[in-house]
């Protein structure tokens, strides 16, 4: 039996394979894993194949933008912001000028928030489709990330094209947009992109993936993430969704012109096993898939004309004195950016709360009793991203 | 609830813990004693009107060289030397260090700001982190970054860097090491060759690609 003081909820009195001895042992699941989705260390307590304690080390990506934001200037800090979630760098962006533009008060043009909308929407379905490709991955589905990331590609074609970077844009900026939409065949191509998606990839990837025996085995009352321990945690996105939580700050903290806009909030249902297990959060996924898509289409169709930025691009922002907190829907949950600003061209201090840092915490509690193997479909589900955990 | 009869609730709560009220501010917030702050969390989350049971965010701040006019000069960004040794300066921090507490609530969709200041020389606030489990990571990372210690958080190791890293990157006054475990922390990288080559350059390439020329 098991001896030490360190271990959880009382696992440790249990007698669980009688007469036989066993000890535990510290094991390293990362910083170089290929279960933890970047550069994540995972030190675990495990007792065979039962981990008693998880506790994950960070920093490993972690470069103090939080200082950086001190020394240059409110725009020149856009480019950061792309470099927390380097998966979903739109709404990255989209988190931090809403902030900014919170204590700036300014006025932004409809056409820019269309624009930002469906910019954001885009990286979201990009980011969603690692997500599903990744966790496939992480339960030994190979073919699932190929199809993922070939429609993955053509998004990042897509906003190329819109911005010029593949995959980090710097495309936002405050009281605005940096460029215009670049052709005229453009908002045809993204209808055409979304339509497919939505009547012919969707329906492959839960063929290949969410309806598989063996992945439903896998990942069905698997790591379940109660609604009392999701709300505590503070998790958010697909996480607390996951949990049955009916909660979205696009629906329910409105930003950008998300009000305007007629979609669903997928929430877990238990329908392969326990509301909160990690099907359900790969599930919240594939069904926000749809829900961005349709999205899209209506900020598509009523793309209003005009001008596209309320400040000229080569125009330094002074940012009045005060402070705010605002806080938006990011592909992997609330993200939040908490703004001082003493008046001048730069920030303050400029706090950043990620959502792949409050989720991942939920880890210490409920990895505890897994075993070692749904303790990597437990984090997979989770769709981290160590960029924003470590700033 | 409105903003102002959350803050009436509270203060009748608390008292003189409750130290001031910025309602014109672009975002209220109420000033808490420090002392008294886990405290009013408590009552913040437990009580049925109010039922803020999540912890948005908990973010540790530097106040020191704050003004308002936007001509405060902070140290906070300093640049090295020729020699490549940190730059100094004669002013020294003494301003305070401060915590705010973003709250929100499921149930009654609405939020609320708190902020507690504490002197440089204290730097101690009590912990939230049985109140809202959230908080434990976030307050690991304001002691790690800001240098506030949370009393009575039952793990207090820090967050992002080494735990030998010395300082805290987000105060003002923080100056960053020149060397860290035998590597060169220059601001400036590539302005100087860390790594001068004993043997003169050929321009073949090594294991590590060309070798840098040597220094002018």
């Amino acid at each position: 039996m098991a001896t030490g003081k360190i271990m959880n909820n009382g696992w440790a009195d249990q007698d669980h394979v009688p007469g036989i001895k066993s000890e535990l042992l510290e094991l390293n699941m990362g910083p170089q894993h290929p279960a933890t989705h970047g550069v994540l260390r995972l030190l675990l307590k495990t007792d065979g194949e039962i981990v008693y304690q998880v506790t994950p080390v960070l920093g490993y990506l972690h470069r103090c933008a939080e200082k950086i934001a001190e020394g240059v200037n409110y725009k020149q800090w856009v480019v950061y912001t792309d470099r927390f979630d380097y998966l979903a760098p739109m709404c990255c962006n989209h988190a931090y000028v809403t902030a900014v533009e919170k204590l700036m008060d300014v006025e932004v043009p409809e056409r820019a928030e269309h624009l930002r909308v469906v910019t954001a929407e885009l990286s979201r379905i990009a980011s969603h489709l690692i997500a599903l490709a990744t966790f496939g991955l992480d339960m030994g589905a190979w073919t699932p990330l190929l199809y993922c990331f070939r429609e993955r590609e053509e998004i990042l074609n897509l906003l190329e094209r819109m911005a010029g970077g593949r995959m980090l844009y710097n495309y936002m900026i405050p009281g605005g947009v940096r460029y215009d939409v670049p052709d005229d065949s453009w908002v045809g191509d993204v209808l055409d992109f979304i339509t497919m998606l939505e009547r012919k990839k969707l329906k492959d990837y839960n063929d290949l993936l969410s309806y598989n025996k063996i992945f439903i085995e896998r990942t069905a009352d698997v790591g379940v993430i109660d609604e009392a321990t999701a709300k505590a945690y503070a998790c958010t996105g697909p996480v607390l969704r996951g949990s049955g939580v009916k909660f979205d700050c696009r629906r329910d903290d409105p930003y950008s012109v998300y009000h305007k806009f007629d979609f669903e909030i997928p929430v877990g249902t238990g329908e392969m096993g326990t509301v909160g297990d990690c099907w359900d959060r790969y599930m919240v996924r594939v069904r926000e898939i749809e829900q961005s898509c349709r999205i899209i289409r209506q900020a598509l169709d009523t793309l209003p004309d005009g001008s596209y930025q309320a400040i000229p691009l080569n125009k330094i922002v002074k940012v009045p004195a005060g402070a705010a907190y605002s806080r938006t829907e990011s592909a992997k949950g609330e993200i939040g950016h908490y703004i001082i600003s003493d008046g001048g061209q730069t920030a303050f201090r400029n706090k950043v709360r990620s959502p792949s840092f409050c989720n991942l915490q939920v880890v210490e509690k409920v990895g505890v009793g897994q075993m070692v193997s749904d303790l990597v479909a437990l984090v997979g589900s989770l769709d981290i991203v160590l960029g924003e955990i470590d700033r | 609830m409105e903003q102002n009869a959350i803050y009436e609730l509270l203060a009748g709560h608390l008292g003189e813990g409750a130290l001031a009220w910025h309602e014109d501010a672009v975002e209220p917030w109420a000033e808490i004693a420090p002392e008294r702050i886990a405290d009013a969390c408590l009552f913040l989350r437990d009580d049925e009107r109010l039922d803020f049971n999540q912890l948005m965010c908990l973010s540790g701040i530097d106040w020191d060289g704050y003004d308002e006019n936007g001509k405060g000069k902070s140290v906070a960004i300093l640049g090295y030397t020729d020699e490549g040794q940190p730059e100094t300066t004669d002013r020294t921090a003494d301003g305070d260090l401060g915590v705010a507490y973003h709250l929100y609530s499921h149930a009654q969709r609405h939020k609320f700001t708190l902020r507690v200041r504490v002197a440089r020389e204290v730097a101690e606030v009590p912990t939230v982190s049985h109140v809202w489990p959230t908080a434990a990571w976030h307050e690991r990372e304001a002691w790690d970054l800001v240098g506030i210690r949370f009393a009575g958080h039952p793990d207090l190791r820090r967050m992002l860097l080494d735990e030998a890293w010395e300082g805290h990157p987000l105060r003002k006054d923080y100056v960053m090491p020149a060397m860290w475990e035998g590597v060169p922390m220059e601001g400036r990288p590539l302005a100087k060759n860390p790594f001068p080559a004993t043997e003169p350059a050929t321009g073949d390439d090594g294991p590590g690609g060309p070798t840098p020329p040597a220094e002018a």
